[in-house]
C-alpha cells in the first residue's frame, strides 16, 4: 500500500475509487479474490471482528490523509457505508 | 524518607501501622486468619474506606483525590503487599466506575464520586457463564421500555457483585449485538424491585478466598434511564477504553506481590543456614534472590513509566496497557516461582511456623492477577492485533516526544487525566522504540566518560539490534481475520519485552541525577538496576545456553544479576523494602 503526503491529496476521490480501494483492502486481508467480497455485505459477516475492523482506520489514514475515528467500521459496517461516509469526508476536505 | 513518587502510599501504609504488629486491625495474623475461614475482610475494608482510600478511585475532576494515577497505582501497591484479598476486593470500585469517568456525562460522574467517596463498592459486571473474554458474546440484555431499560440475564464471576450496592453491567441493547449491539448501565440494586434480580453464591476460590466472587441475574429487572452511560451503543467502546485504565491498575497488585516476596525470601536467606553457611552465601540462593529483584525491578520500571504514560501518552494506553497488563503479573509469577524454590518448604506451610503463612497465600492469590481483567492471552492477543497500527506507526517516525519525556521524567509535572483522550488503537507512536537507538548511544558516552561500565554500554547496544529484528518482523506480520496464529504470540511478548527495556532506558537515563543515589543502596549509580534489566531482558529475546559459553570460557552473562544481591541486603538491613526507589518498611528491621 502506497503512504500519501496528507498535503497532496487533497483532490477529489471518486465513490468508485473509494469503494474499489476498501473491496481490495477486505480482500486482502481475507486472503479471497476481491470479485468475492461483496460490498453491501457487513464486514462482521466476513468473519471480520471489531478488534480488525479498528486498523481499517489506519490504511483509510494512509491512502487518504485524513483522520478517521477508530470506529469508523463500527459505525458504518459495510464497504458501501464507509465508502459514503468517506466520499463525503474526503468532499468536504477539498 | 520515602521517593515523591510513593509519597502518598507511604502514608497510608503508615496510618494503618506496622502489619507484623497483632494489635494492628491490618495484620498479617488477621489477614491470614479470614483466609483460612473464607471471610470476607469486612472490618479491614471499612478501615480503609474510613482511611478515605475510596477517594483516590475518583478523578479531582470528580470531587475525588486522583489526580496523579500513580499515587492510586502505589498505593494499592502498598495494601496489596498487606494483602491481595484486601487490595482486590477493595479496589475493584476503581474498576466497577471506570466505565463512568470514560464514558459518564458530568452529573453522572460527580454522583458517583459521591456514592464511591462515601464507601458504596461499585463492581463490574463484564463475564458470563458463558462467555469470559469475547465481550461482543454476551447474553445479559436490555430491552428499551418508556422509562428506560429492562435488564436480564446473568453475570458470574463477578468481584462484589454480592456486597455492592452498584454494579456496572455491559449489556446487549440490539439483539443482533455486534460492536454497536452493547451498551454499559450503571445499576442501583437499592433501587431494583428485590423480586426483579437475586445474587449468586460467591464461588470457591484457589486464592483470594476471602473475596465476594460471586454474581448477579436479573430476570425483567426495570432500571431507569439514567442509568445508560455514554450513548446506546457505546458499550464496547467505554469497556475497551476503561481497561486502559483498570489493567494499567493491576500492575499494583503484582508488585504488591512481589515486594511481599521477595522481603520475606530475602529474610529467610539471610537468617538459615545450611551447612555452616546463611543461604544467602550459596551461589545458586544468590542467584534466585538476583533474578527474582531484576524481574521486580523491572517490573516496577515498565508499572512506573506506563502509570506516567497514562497522563502523558493516553492516546497509546492501547499499547501501553497491554504490555503492562501481560508482562507485569508474567514477570512476577516467574519470581515467585523461584523465590518459592529459595523458601522450600516453607513456602508451603500454613499457619505460624512460617511468618503466619503468608508466602503460601501470595502463591495462591496472585495467580488471579494474570487472568482476570484481561488475561495474558487478551493482552498478547490485542497487541497482535495492533501490529500493523505499531508498523505503521513505526515507519513514520516518533511524533511526540515531549510526551515521552514527561512520561519519562519524575520531576516532570503530569497533565491532568483525560479520558477523552484516550483512543481503542495508537495514532501515532510516542517515540519510546524509536528513542532506543539515542540512549544506547548516550550509554556510549557515559561508558566513555567512566560514568557507567562498558559493559551496559553494549548490552543496550544489543537491545538496540534485537529491537530493530523484532520490528521488522512485526513490520512482515501479515494480519489474520479473528485467529491469530500461535507464533505471533511468542512475537507479541518479544514486543512487550522490547517496551519494558525501551522504558528502563528512559528511566534510568532521566532520572539519574534526581534519585538520591546513597537512598537507593548503588541500584542507580553507574546503572546497575538498568543493566540487570536489559541483562534478564535480553536474555529472554536472544537465548543463549549458559552453560555452552562457559564452557568455552566465556563469562554467565548473568554474573552482572547477581550484584542485585548487595544493594538487596542493604535495603533489608537499613529497614527498606525491595525497589527502585526508596521506601521504608514500617516498624523496626526484622
Ligand atoms: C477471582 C475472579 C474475579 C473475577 N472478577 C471479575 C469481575 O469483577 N468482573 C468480570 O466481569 N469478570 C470477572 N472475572 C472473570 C474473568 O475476568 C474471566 O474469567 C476472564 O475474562 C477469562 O475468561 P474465561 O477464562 O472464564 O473464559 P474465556 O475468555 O472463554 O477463555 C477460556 C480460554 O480460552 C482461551 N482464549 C480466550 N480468548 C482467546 C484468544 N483471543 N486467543 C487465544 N486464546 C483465547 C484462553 O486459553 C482462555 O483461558 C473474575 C474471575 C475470577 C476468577
Amino acid at each position: 500500500m502506497t503512504t500519501s503526503a496528507p498535503e497532496s491529496t487533497a483532490q477529489v476521490v471518486s465513490s468508485e475509487e473509494i469503494r474499489d480501494m476498501l473491496l481490495n483492502l477486505v480482500a486482502s486481508y481475507l486472503e479471497q479474490p476481491v470479485t468475492d467480497i461483496r460490498s453491501d455485505v457487513k464486514l462482521l459477516d466476513y468473519g471480520l471482528d471489531s478488534i480488525f475492523a479498528l486498523t481499517l482506520c489506519g490504511d483509510v489514514e494512509d491512502e487518504y490523509g485524513i483522520e478517521v475515528k477508530s470506529t469508523l467500521a463500527w459505525d458504518y459496517p459495510t464497504i458501501d457505508a464507509i465508502t459514503g461516509f468517506l466520499h463525503e469526508a474526503l468532499s468536504e476536505r477539498v | 524518607m520515602s521517593h515523591l513518587a510513593y509519597a502518598a502510599a507511604a502514608e497510608f501504609d503508615r496510618l494503618l501501622g506496622d502489619p507484623r504488629d497483632t494489635g494492628r486491625l491490618f495484620s498479617h495474623a488477621r489477614s491470614l486468619a479470614l483466609d483460612e475461614r473464607e471471610e470476607f475482610p469486612l472490618e479491614i475494608c471499612r478501615e480503609l474506606d474510613l482511611l478515605g482510600l475510596p477517594a483516590h478511585y475518583v478523578p479531582v475532576a470528580h470531587g475525588g483525590a486522583l489526580r496523579n494515577f500513580g499515587d492510586t497505582l502505589q498505593i494499592v501497591r502498598t495494601i496489596a503487599r498487606r494483602d491481595l484479598t484486601v487490595a482486590i476486593a477493595h479496589g475493584k470500585t476503581f474498576l466497577g466506575a471506570a466505565s463512568v469517568w470514560v464514558g459518564g456525562d458530568p452529573r453522572q460522574a460527580r454522583e458517583l464520586g459521591a456514592e464511591v467517596a462515601r464507601g458504596t463498592a461499585v463492581s463490574w459486571g463484564l463475564t458470563e457463564r458463558e462467555h469470559g473474554s469475547d465481550l461482543l458474546a454476551g447474553d445479559v440484555s436490555a430491552e428499551r421500555t418508556a422509562g428506560g431499560y429492562r435488564v436480564s440475564g446473568e453475570k458470574w464471576l463477578i468481584n462484589n457483585a454480592t456486597r455492592g450496592d452498584l454494579v456496572c453491567v455491559l449489556a446487549r441493547t440490539a439483539p443482533e449485538g455486534g460492536s454497536r449491539g452493547f451498551s454499559v448501565l450503571l445499576i442501583d440494586k437499592r433501587r431494583l424491585d428485590p423480586t426483579s434480580f437475586r445474587t449468586l453464591p460467591a464461588a470457591r476460590l484457589h486464592g483470594i478466598r476471602g473475596a465476594d466472587i460471586s454474581g448477579v441475574a436479573f430476570s425483567d429487572a426495570a432500571v431507569d434511564h439514567s442509568a445508560l452511560i455514554g450513548a446506546e451503543g457505546d458499550g464496547l467502546e467505554i469497556v475497551l477504553k476503561s481497561l486502559q485504565l483498570t489493567r494499567t491498575l493491576c500492575a499494583g497488585l503484582s508488585l504488591g506481590a512481589a515486594d511481599q516476596a521477595l522481603d520475606m525470601a530475602t529474610a529467610y536467606a539471610l537468617a538459615r543456614h545450611n551447612h555452616g553457611k546463611p543461604l544467602i552465601e550459596l551461589p545458586q540462593s544468590r542467584r534466585l534472590l538476583a533474578r527474582s529483584y531484576a524481574d521486580l525491578l523491572t517490573a516496577e520500571a515498565l508499572t512506573l513509566f506506563a502509570s506516567r504514560a497514562l497522563h502523558a501518552l493516553p492516546g497509546e494506553l492501547s499499547i501501553t496497557s497491554a504490555v503492562t497488563k501481560y508482562l507485569v503479573p508474567t514477570l512476577v509469577d516467574q519470581a515467585l516461582a523461584r523465590l518459592s524454590r529459595l523458601v522450600g518448604t516453607r513456602s508451603l506451610l500454613r499457619g505460624d511456623t512460617f511468618e503466619h503463612g503468608r508466602f503460601q497465600k501470595v502463591l495462591r492469590d496472585h495467580r488471579i492477577v494474570g487472568i482476570f481483567d484481561g488475561s495474558s492471552v487478551i493482552n498478547l492477543n490485542s497487541l497482535i492485533n495492533q501490529f500493523p497500527l505499531i508498523a505503521r506507526a513505526h515507519r513514520r517516525g516518533p511524533a511526540d516526544e515531549a510526551g515521552l519525556r514527561t512520561a519519562s521524567t519524575f520531576t516532570e509535572a503530569l497533565p491532568d487525566l483525560d479520558p477523552a483522550a484516550l483512543e481503542l488503537l495508537p495514532r501515532r507512536s510516542s517515540g519510546l522504540l524509536h528513542a532506543v537507538p539515542a540512549a544506547a548511544r548516550e550509554l556510549r558516552s557515559l561508558a566513555d566518560a567512566g560514568a557507567v561500565p562498558h559493559s551496559l554500554a553494549a548490552h543496550a547496544a544489543e537491545f538496540a539490534e534485537v529491537l530493530e529484528e523484532v520490528t521488522e518482523r512485526i513490520g512482515r506480520h501479515k494480519p489474520t481475520p479473528v485467529a491469530a496464529p500461535a507464533h505471533a504470540f511468542k512475537l507479541a511478548e518479544d514486543y512487550a519485552r522490547c517496551f519494558a527495556a525501551a522504558a528502563a532506558l528512559q528511566l534510568w537515563l532521566r532520572n539519574r541525577s534526581a534519585v538520591d543515589a546513597e537512598a537507593t543502596h548503588g541500584l542507580w549509580e553507574s546503572g546497575l538496576w538498568l543493566e540487570c534489566c536489559l541483562v534478564t531482558l535480553v536474555g529472554r529475546l536472544r537465548p543463549v545456553r549458559t552453560e555452552h559459553l562457559v564452557a568455552e570460557g566465556g563469562r554467565d552473562p548473568e554474573e552482572a544479576v547477581d550484584r542485585l544481591v548487595e544493594p538487596l541486603v542493604a535495603q533489608h538491613t537499613s529497614g527498606q523494602l525491595p525497589s527502585l526507589l526508596p521506601y521504608s518498611r514500617l516498624g523496626t528491621p526484622a
